[in-house]
């Protein structure tokens, strides 16, 4: 079906095998190709726009489709000519930022982009100057350009309220402009990208390829490591690296217990915002033990720097295994008595239930992920549909609700942290013996690589193009919650200003993973290169 | 003597209302399975808050910004010379009641329009919170006083402490009870301050002393309300009283604290909604106490 789709429109299959159908799609049927891809059941996952002229084919833009029902990805190619390339936005909104993103980065133009803004650079930045593109060094410093915020008409009878830059409900800088009438919130929008932290350009030229697993693991503190097996997949898969059976499951193991500390971080955040503090508190609190575990486990209660690529880096003995097995028994009990006890308190249900409704048919246009799509009726899980890691022999149930409320999203999230609970002791059971690390390998030059996860937000997608050497050409992971904010406007469409804090925080959002470094020094952020700041420790 | 002991009394209101604070934020922590900051940490919040200079906003009326904390402040303290506290001794005069109702209702309102003039928008948002919240619990409190006016046959403090042993006062404390819990702005009631939405609300903008002086007139109002409460349940006699006074303190702040530990954050039309059926019920109690039962 997909290659028939794929052939009808003289696409070129490039690379076809049972993950991956990479095509280079003729620029005049992109549109096409692309919304027939959708129509047949793909939604968008996202966008790489590449700067290719060192390859000879200049500047090249990737459309990444997750296509659950063939488990499959597909990945559109088109070049650019002239720097141009037609748009599929207006086919599929969900393409909106990625392409915008390419815009800003490497400065290829979409033709008939509806909604042709900035959305990563600052505003002043100086036109004209696009960082990923290959001449564009790490540690240059673009001169600044004035800029003047053009003048808002106010509207009468609008207040408007802005949550962020710095806000207790956000956690991290940004901005959802409320537009309010007495209580109810009658238009909102999100500007983002505060603190792009140029991950995948310091990735590009300054590390080798077993470095970077430890940059992604920093691209988020809560989901970390499975940014990190997202990239050790990615290059995996492009380098076609066989991974010990043994290193697949201690990975499932350490991604499920990170599922379990953030959700149950979750709870904290959302019972604290319903007001509900005791609640928070004690999630926090059993949360303390799965951290124990990951010490126990890896050295480090968080970042735990497990992977490289073609494996893990320590091992899980039997004294371990049966002192996690404990730990495991008795937090499980501890869980369910306060999400048990949380979820019979009337006030907090009356205040999640029917409110932020996601409706399907927009959930899959925009291509949300993770709890939000499976709370709006979508049943998508990436440890089934496309399995890694050890999750192809393990049991585990996918909950889907079909009201997209805030309710069910908490809901989709409760069922989930039971099923890590056993996902966790199936792995522990089942681990097989042998080796850990595969460091047998060659890296291939251009090669192309997707490596996918779930991470507790949703899917991770890191896409992966290889220099050889010990190099990658063309690193671009994205966050699941770059797929999932874009909902948040139509969420908080109608609803009353007190329930904003809920609904935003209902999605997980994690504003890091999606602005991608900053070099903080002390107080102030330092205007100096990396090289100057390691010279100055 | 009279006015000795009403010095004490407003001493030690003024005293105590702070260590009140600090003994319910210890039992919520134990609650919330934390250690929590010594009983006084309240007071040294306070002195750290007086110390600091205080800051106008930009946008503001300045005037009535600087001067709401204070107006907010006297008005509390001026109920306490009504209300005894510690020692049965008070100013009484016929139609004392409503003045304390009026009284409190200047502190609630000074503090409204002081945030109103900071021109911030989420204290303006609070403020308007607080401005529906105060006008159901107002209803709900006319009743309520109805009620007692009726039982005591008397709009006078010094006949109606203590209230007679009847169905229709023990209900009217009830509700009574409840009033004062939603009126000391605790949750799932303190909407108007909701942190993670408006950000303190009404408060936001003030700082140093001004902050400092709405703080403690917060205090100085929940220790009034307990004390309202106490007093209609007391004996008069002065050394049984003082020791039950001390000991009912102690009782209502673990009682209200124990519920604010298990309470989520309401909406403002929920919390609405929820004091107008109230408001039905304090209705059939006073029908009941005109009743005579």
């Amino acid at each position: 079906m997909l290659l028939e789709i794929l052939k009808r429109n003289n696409a070129k299959i490039l690379r076809h095998d049972e993950k991956v159908i990479l095509t280079l799609v003729p620029n005049d049927k992109l549109r096409p190709t692309a919304e027939l891809l959708f129509k047949a059941g793909c939604y968008y996952a996202t966008g790489v726009g590449v700067d290719e002229r060192l390859l000879g084919v200049g500047f090249s833009m990737y459309h990444i489709f997750n296509c659950e029902a063939e488990k499959r990805y597909v990945i559109l190619k088109a070049v650019a000519s002239n720097l141009r390339i037609p748009s599929i936005t207006p086919v599929i909104s969900g393409a909106n930022w990625a392409e915008r993103e390419a815009m800003d980065m490497v400065g290829i133009f979409f033709d008939e982009h509806p909604e042709p803004l900035r959305l990563i650079l600052p505003d002043d930045w100086p036109e004209g100057i696009h960082p990923l593109r290959k001449e564009f060094h790490y540690n240059e410093r673009p001169p600044k350009v004035e800029f003047k915020p053009p003048k808002r008409e106010k509207k009468p009878g609008v207040m408007e309220v802005p949550v962020g830059p710095y806000h207790p409900t956000l956690h991290e800088p940004e901005v959802f402009e409320l537009h309010v009438k007495g209580e109810e919130i009658v238009g909102a929008v999100y500007r983002g990208f505060h603190t792009h932290r140029g991950m995948e350009k310091l990735a590009e030229e300054r590390m080798t390829i077993n470095q970077i697993p430890f940059l992604a693991e920093r691209i988020c503190g809560i989901c970390g490591y499975t940014h990190n097996c997202a990239y050790a997949q990615a290059v995996e898969d492009a380098a076609k690296i066989e991974v010990p059976e043994r290193a697949l499951y201690i990975r499932t193991i350490l991604l499920e217990l990170e599922r379990l500390h953030s959700h149950l971080l979750w709870f904290g955040v959302a019972f604290h915002l319903l007001g509900f503090d005791s609640g928070f508190m004690h999630t926090w609190r059993i949360r303390e033990a799965f951290m124990d575990l990951a010490e126990l486990l890896t050295g480090n209660r968080k970042t735990y720097g497990m992977n490289l690529i073609g494996g893990v880096r320590r091992d899980i003995d039997e004294e371990k295994k049966k002192k996690v097995l404990e730990i495991l028994e008795k937090t499980k009990k501890e869980t369910k008595e306060v999400l048990d006890n949380a979820s019979g308190m009337k006030e907090l249900i009356s205040r999640m239930e029917g409110i932020g409704v996601l409706p399907k048919k927009e959930g899959r246009e925009i291509g949300v992920v993770g709890p939000v799509a499976r709370a709006s009726g979508i049943d998508t899980d990436v440890r089934r549909d496309h399995p890694y890691a050890a999750y192809g022999d393990l049991d585990f149930k996918v909950p889907v609700y079909k009201d997209g409320d805030v309710l069910a999203r908490f809901l989709v999230r409760y069922e989930e942290t039971f099923e890590s609970f056993w996902l966790i002791e199936q792995a522990l059971d089942q681990l097989p013996p042998g080796d850990i690390l595969n460091e047998d390998y060659e890296l291939p030059e251009y090669a192309i690589g997707i490596g996918v996860t779930e991470a507790p937000r949703g899917e991770d997608v890191h896409f992966v193009i290889t220099e050889g050497g010990n190099k990658v050409y063309r690193w671009r992971p994205r966050a699941p919650t770059y797929n999932n904010l874009p909902a948040v406007p139509i969420m908080l469409m109608g609803e009353k200003l007190a329930d904003a804090p809920i609904i935003i925080a209902s999605i997980d959002p994690c504003f890091s993973c999606t602005d991608h470094m900053v070099i903080v020094d002390g107080e102030k952020v330092c205007r100096c290169s990396l090289d100057d700041y390691l010279g100055r420790l | 003597m009279n006015v000795i002991f009403i010095a004490i009394n407003l001493a030690f209101a003024l005293l105590i209302a702070p260590v009140i604070d600090g003994f319910e934020r210890k039992i919520r922590a134990r609650l919330q399975n934390r250690q929590g900051p010594s009983i006084l940490q309240t007071w040294w919040d306070l002195i750290k808050l007086f110390k600091r200079p205080t800051v106008e906003p930009q946008d503001s009326v300045v005037s009535l910004y600087k001067l709401a904390p204070y107006v907010t402040f006297t008005a509390v303290l001026t109920t306490y010379l009504i209300i005894p506290t510690l020692l049965p001794s008070s100013i009484n005069f016929v139609g004392d009641f409503i003045v304390v109702v009026y009284l409190l209702g200047l502190a609630t309102l000074s503090f409204v329009i002081g945030a109103f003039s900071s021109g911030n928008a989420y204290a303006q948002i609070g403020s308007n919170r607080e401005v529906s919240l105060f006008m159901s619990e107002e209803l709900l409190l006319a009743f309520i006083i109805g009620t007692i006016a009726v039982i005591g046959k008397s709009l006078s403090f010094e006949q109606l402490f203590p209230l007679p042993l009847r169905i229709s006062s023990a209900l009217t404390l009830i509700l009574l009870f409840i009033v004062i819990y939603v009126a000391s702005a605790r949750l799932p009631f303190d909407i108007a301050e909701a942190e993670p939405e408006i950000i303190e609300g009404p408060l936001i903008e003030y700082s140093g002393k001004h902050l400092g002086l709405l703080e403690y007139s917060i205090f100085l109002k929940r220790l009034l309300l307990y004390s309202l409460l106490l007093n209609f349940i007391l004996p008069v006699q002065t050394t049984v009283r003082l020791v039950y006074y001390l000991i009912g303190i102690v009782i209502l702040s673990v009682i209200y604290s124990t519920f604010e530990a298990y309470y989520g954050r309401f909406r403002i039309d929920q919390a609405v909604k929820l004091m107008k059926k109230l408001s039905a019920v304090a209705l059939i109690v006073w029908i009941i106490a005109l009743v005579g039962w």
